[in-house]
């Protein structure tokens, strides 16, 4: 739903009439941060504590469903300053950033040079070859081939950048898997284009705030698609919540005609934006995700009691195809009470036991209070919306940022409009009296 | 009248210190919310104000002795007709202005409901002001002055009957708010507002929205 409420933004601040419709009686679906704690139990069909207050004040609870966090210099931050939603929003930066080693241990992802030549991740002399690597990395430019040093980014696979570098299996997995951020190695024999540009992003990322390249919103990632939703607002935009039962109708075509609600009504449309589980009939499932939420009193250990953290689990150091990641945020977010944590533990399913797939994850965490456990399905459109004028987004993927996301949004933006997403056509308000904007700071 | 009184706005240089404040407005559809912000900020009025559209948030100051608060104005954006008013919203408001209509029973009772929902969702010292708001229309009134500052009274609300088509108690009500909230830098809702970065094409730097800076 997310992914409609930035469509939602996208498209009214750029002159379309929207009108936001929801089954549930909250913003963001899948995105949203449920409040107070009693619904995150009945949203996963467990019995909420009763009576005691174990864990604080239930409304103190802003827990995510799906772990994400925003890289700092990644597109969903370009589109929250370009549409101006970012003033309703305030982030911090996650502190730290971890990946998982064979022997068990997790080690932080170097922030900078001093931390890399310090690292635990990697011998002396690899050390020299990864920074020359990163380096390499940093000048890149795609316009100048005098930068290339001889790599042809179309056409060399990265897994050639990374002999020409001479870089170990090890720093591969580190490279690939946390800075890359690639889910598995399909990417190895893909030309090194992306993987540079992927590299590139954590490093700006990571120079513009500090510990680690990515921001979380305070109160939860529910906060996002309540930020767009009030821009679409003020830009005209009608808003219902808690519409079950909406009803999609076509004409003989099958061109989208409008949507009926339960009562009958009937919003009319020319185009229709929603996600897979409004129309599954236009979907096809391409794979499974398993998340468990889990409620902590204590920080991850050997996290220097960080506050928040992200964990990279790289496929080959646990002998699996994909990787599983662990996010972990806390009181300074305003998503839980002081003194609890929550972290999310995901990966792609491989198995018939996905809840077993987590365990390298799990086992991380020390002591669990409470878990919830789900696997969901994850779907892409099989429409394109051409005929039917109806434009599906896809299912929150397995990865643990919104670029992913943002690639489909822009996408669809580019599907429904046939144009590209131009900031510079907004329509900046500015006529008599309420219709002002003033913004401070 | 004629608007604003002089006295409770900067002129020139503000001595002491600044105090921002966000403040939201809720009610009913068409009892006046944008209206008023619009006295207060701009001292406009107009007759056909269309539904709210426009404003993110709109800011203007009150001068208190040696204090300036600064009210950061958050309307509705029609939010509220189909009950979507999202939780961020109401997040880190220290004052609310819950409008009603004189001349309906129903938005009377609209607001009440505003106010039950504020103190289960707002932070737990908001200062909230009812205003029973087109008090020129006295002649249709259908809510007793008496009836409303008996529940105001019952709830701790301030309460004032407003017009922001004559600005009359406009300016009163926004000064009796900022009278009411506290004004010391310690432990107040504020502090939440500090701790976030806000993102910025440019570079970041700590919010600045806080209290008394």
């Amino acid at each position: 739903m997310s992914q409609e409420c930035i469509l939602s933004g996208m498209l009214s601040v750029t002159g379309k009439k929207v009108l936001h419709m929801d089954r549930n009686p909250y913003y963001g679906g899948e995105s949203a941060s449920l409040t107070p704690l009693d619904l995150v139990f009945k949203h996963f069909g467990k019995e909420p504590p009763k009576g005691d207050d174990v864990y604080g004040r239930g409304r103190d609870w802003n827990v995510d469903i799906i772990p994400k966090f925003l890289m700092a210099n990644g597109q969903l931050v370009q589109l929250l300053i370009s549409t101006g939603v970012t003033r309703y929003l305030e982030f911090k930066s996650v502190e730290g950033s971890y990946v998982y080693k064979r022997d068990g241990k997790i080690h932080k992802v170097p922030a900078d040079e001093k931390e890399a030549l310090a690292s635990s991740l990697m011998g002396m002399f690899e050390k020299r070859r990864f920074r020359k690597f990163l380096q390499f990395v940093q000048e890149f430019d795609e316009n100048d081939p005098a930068k290339w040093q001889g790599v042809d980014p179309n056409a060399m696979p990265a897994y050639k950048l990374y002999e020409k570098f001479s870089l170990d299996e090890n720093t591969q997995d580190v490279t690939g898997h946390a800075l890359a951020l690639y889910l598995n190695d399909k990417y190895m024999n893909n030309p090194c284009k992306e993987l540079i540009s992927r590299c590139k992003l954590y490093s700006d990322s990571l120079s513009r705030y500090g510990k680690s390249p990515y921001l979380y919103p305070l109160y939860g990632l529910g906060e996002l698609p309540q930020g767009f939703a009030r821009q679409v607002a003020i830009y005209g935009g009608t808003y219902m919540l808690d519409k079950p039962n909406l009803k999609i109708r076509y004409d003989e075509q099958g061109k989208v005609v409008g949507v009926e609600d339960d009562k009958g009504d009937m919003a009319r449309c020319d185009v229709l934006v929603c996600d897979p589980t409004y129309v599954p009939e236009k979907c096809k499932s391409i794979g499974k995700v398993v998340r468990a939420i889990c409620i902590l009193d204590h920080p991850i250990p050997n996290t220097k009691d960080a506050p928040s953290v992200q964990i990279i689990i790289p496929q080959n150091q646990v002998n699996r195809k994909d990787d599983i990641y662990v996010c972990v945020v806390s009181n300074t977010h305003q998503v839980c009470p002081k003194g609890f944590y929550l972290a999310i533990v995901s990966t792609t399913v491989e198995t018939s036991s996905p809840e077993q797939e987590l365990k390298p994850g799990l086992d991380l965490l020390g002591p669990i209070l409470e878990k919830f456990v789900s696997v969901s399905d994850l779907y892409e459109p099989d429409d394109d919306g051409k005929e039917s004028r109806v434009f599906i987004t896809k299912s929150y993927d397995a990865t643990t940022h919104f670029e992913t996301t943002c690639i489909d949004v822009l996408q669809t933006y580019r599907r429904i409009t046939g144009e590209n997403f131009d900031p510079s056509k907004i329509q900046r308000q500015s006529e008599d009296g309420c219709q002002q904007e003033q913004q401070e700071q | 009248m004629a608007g604003r009184g002089g006295a409770q706005r900067p002129n020139g240089a503000t001595q002491g210190k600044i105090c921002q404040f966000k403040l939201v407005l809720l009610g009913e559809s068409a009892v006046g919310k944008s209206s008023l912000v619009l006295r207060f900020v701009k001292g406009q009025f107009h007759e056909y104000q269309e539904s709210t559209i426009g404003a993110a948030f709109l800011t203007q100051t009150v001068c208190l002795d040696d204090t300036t608060v600064k009210f950061e104005i958050w309307d509705t954006a029609g939010q509220e007709r189909y009950h979507s008013l999202a939780p961020m919203y109401y997040r880190g408001a220290q004052a609310a202005i819950v409008v009603y209509d004189i001349t309906s029973q129903d938005t009377f009772g609209r607001a009440k409901t505003w106010v039950k929902e504020l103190q289960r969702q707002a932070s737990p010292n908001i200062v909230i002001a009812l205003a029973g708001n087109k008090a020129d229309l006295a002649n249709k009134r259908m809510v007793e002055y008496e009836e409303a500052q008996a529940y105001a009274e019952e709830n701790s609300l301030l309460f004032m009957e407003t017009s922001a088509k004559t600005a009359m108690n406009v300016n009163d009500i926004f000064l009796a708010i900022a009278k009411k909230l506290p004004k010391s830098d310690a432990g107040n809702a504020n502090q939440q507002r500090q701790q976030g970065v806000r993102l910025n094409n440019e570079q970041t730097q700590p919010s600045e929205s806080g209290c008394c800076k």
